[in-house]
């Protein structure tokens, strides 16, 4: 079958460039906003879902993981004594600013807990032995500080608080949302330094259930008994750490308009650029209806031309969004999360959107009358 | 034998609230392998008598009958596949597509008339030969002469072997040469392969060429 729309698609290379462009620019803006808000997301709960609790206690109203308040960690004391409890513990996540060797002031986010090991936390450790942080004024800090604390190493010393730590290892991908830095300490040391705001107290209560326990039941057990507390699933924690993010700051709407302005730019150009072409080629689909084509046949052939634009304009965004990944890590400290998933609907997004703008000209072909063909 | 008949073919216009009759009354018959020639002036209705007899319009009134089928106006849905079955044009602008060589521009035209694969190729190969473009196969119409153009129009008329050629003004924008053995072509094609051929023109020369010439004016024919 001679390709009559791709023929007539790079018999004008400019248009067909144009075209293509306006694809790959809404691709690539869909991928950039929608990778950096999943790579957002996923820093917003990637610890919650590393630590793997069944159960989470936090105090009332906690928005999100980040922005914990303090209860009394006896608690846990409770919680321990539920049936179906297999372990709790005590987890303190929570601000403290860290002087640099520069005389500068950054913040990181301190994780503390008496027994990493047994939430298998931090999950990704390059050096140094999570064992060893009860032992004293010890610290583990995840690499990607390094670009807001400076070059660092195993065995330096870090100023929290007033307090001097020592650097005994070092994690990677532990983020955050607002890309503060993930540091590691012992829970009563973390209770140390901030000792005249918690005293006593800890965060969070994180819960293992024994295998076939009631999640419900356990849940409800824990309420009756824990009345100034929530208690959440993992995934009901990770989803209202996530929401919190989208909704309070806007972040949803800004990136759902991004989105939106970027795919209408897209459709817009390739809506513009199909129809114009259309309007050159009236004569030719004049020409194909007066030899038997049908109004089919020159939607089909409008068809492929949205199609093959919506696959190379696809391929032309795509690339250029993932060799960015590397940079956007390295010089903003965010991920861009370009998923599988999101490929494949951005791909069947791409498609569709071009079909339908193709489809302003379907309209114009069938009020084409094969008679103009006679018309000089 | 006919291929087409036409009885009492009327043609009228609506423009604005006036309504005008192009065609009033028009009695035609083309046998197999006849040429016949339609020459009027401008405005005479020349050009919507061949959209009628090619079933891209359809009459308002009067009876239309295209390679033995009945063509019914009130069904204009049917028309394509008559002309694709039926009908072979070839336009004075040649309306070639200009991003397809001259081949594909043929194999194209078997595409839409349902012959597809090597099959498509080799018949469109074939006409091409006939037509006298066998060097010229792989050219774009860019690149080709005015009147080598034709002869892909031609060709693209022959391909599928439809038994009615119409041709709108073939020669006009030839010059005499290039014209008379177009002409020659359509000539020993037409009686070759007993195809009907139906051309309006102005072009006196082309007379020499037709078994039958017939002058339309004011939407009537006379012989």
């Amino acid at each position: 079958m001679v390709d009559l729309a791709r023929k007539n698609l790079l018999h004008d290379k400019l248009r067909f460039l144009i075209t293509v462009s306006g694809v790959a620019f809404a691709v690539a803006l869909v991928f950039v906003q929608v990778g950096l808000f999943l790579g957002l997301m996923r820093n917003a709960t990637i610890t919650i879902e590393r630590l793997g609790a069944d159960l989470w206690v936090t105090s009332r109203n906690t928005p999100n993981v980040d922005f914990a308040h303090a209860f009394s960690e006896s608690r846990v004391e409770r919680v321990r004594s539920i049936p179906g409890v297999a372990r709790a513990d005590n987890l303190i996540v929570a601000f403290m600013n860290v002087n640099l060797p520069s005389g500068a002031e950054e913040g990181t986010l301190v994780y503390a807990m008496e027994d990493f090991g047994a939430w298998n936390f931090p999950w990704h450790v390059l050096e140094g032995d999570t064992e060893d942080l009860r032992r004293g004024n010890y610290v583990f800090i995840d690499e990607s500080a390094a670009k807001r604390f400076g070059p660092f190493a195993v065995g330096d010393y870090r100023e929290y608080l007033g307090t001097r730590l020592k650097i005994i290892g070092r994690t990677t991908e532990a983020r955050s949302f607002t890309t503060t830095p993930l540091s590691f300490m012992d829970y009563q040391l973390a209770q140390r330094l901030l000792r005249s705001n918690t005293g006593s107290q800890t965060m969070y209560i994180l819960v293992k259930l024994a295998p076939g326990a009631d999640v419900e039941g356990v849940r409800a057990e824990m309420k009756q008994r824990l009345p100034y507390n929530d208690v959440y699933t993992s995934d009901e924690w990770a989803t209202r750490s996530r929401n919190y993010w989208i909704v309070s700051t806007g972040l949803g709407f800004n990136l759902g308009l991004t989105v939106f302005l970027g795919c209408l730019v897209g459709v817009v150009v390739v809506a513009l650029t199909l129809y114009t072409s259309t309007m050159e080629h009236l004569k030719e689909f004049g020409t194909v209806k007066a030899i038997g084509g049908s109004n089919r046949d020159i939607y089909g052939i409008l068809a492929r031309q949205a199609l093959i634009s919506s696959v190379v304009g696809f391929v032309l965004g795509a690339i250029p969004s993932l060799a960015l990944r590397p940079l956007v890590s390295r010089l903003g400290g965010l991920e861009l999360q370009i998923t599988p998933l999101l490929m494949v609907w951005t791909f069947v997004g791409t498609v569709v959107l071009c079909l339908a703008a193709a489809m302003l000209s379907f309209r114009k072909v069938a009020a084409i009358d094969p008679a103009l063909v006679f018309r000089g | 034998m006919s291929v087409l008949r036409a009885q009492h073919i009327i043609k009228t216009f609506q423009e604005g609230r006036e309504t005008v009759n192009v065609l009033r009354g028009i009695d035609l018959t083309l046998e197999r392998g006849e040429i016949v020639v339609l020459e009027g002036p401008s405005g005479s209705g020349k050009t919507t008598l061949l959209s009628i007899l090619g079933c891209i319009l359809t009459p308002t009134g009067g009876e239309l009958e295209v390679d033995g089928r009945k063509i019914d106006p009130r069904r204009p849905e049917l028309l394509p596949d008559v002309r694709k079955r039926s009908i072979g044009f070839v336009f004075q602008q040649y309306n070639l597509f200009p991003a397809l060589t001259a081949l594909e521009n043929v194999e194209f035209a078997l595409n839409i008339k349902g012959c597809r694969g090597p099959e498509a190729q080799q018949e469109a190969e074939r006409v091409l030969r006939a037509v006298g473009l066998a060097e010229r196969l792989r050219f774009l119409p860019r690149d080709m002469s005015g009147g080598q153009k034709q002869r892909v129009a031609l060709a693209r008329a022959l391909s599928g072997h439809p038994p009615i050629l119409l041709a709108d003004e073939p020669t006009a924008n030839l010059d005499s040469e290039v014209g008379g053995q177009i002409l020659r072509i359509f000539h020993d094609l037409a009686k070759k392969e007993d195809r009907s051929l139906l051309i309006v023109t102005h072009d006196p020369r082309v007379r020499a060429f037709a078994d039958r010439v017939l002058h339309i004016s004011d939407g009537l024919l006379a012989n």
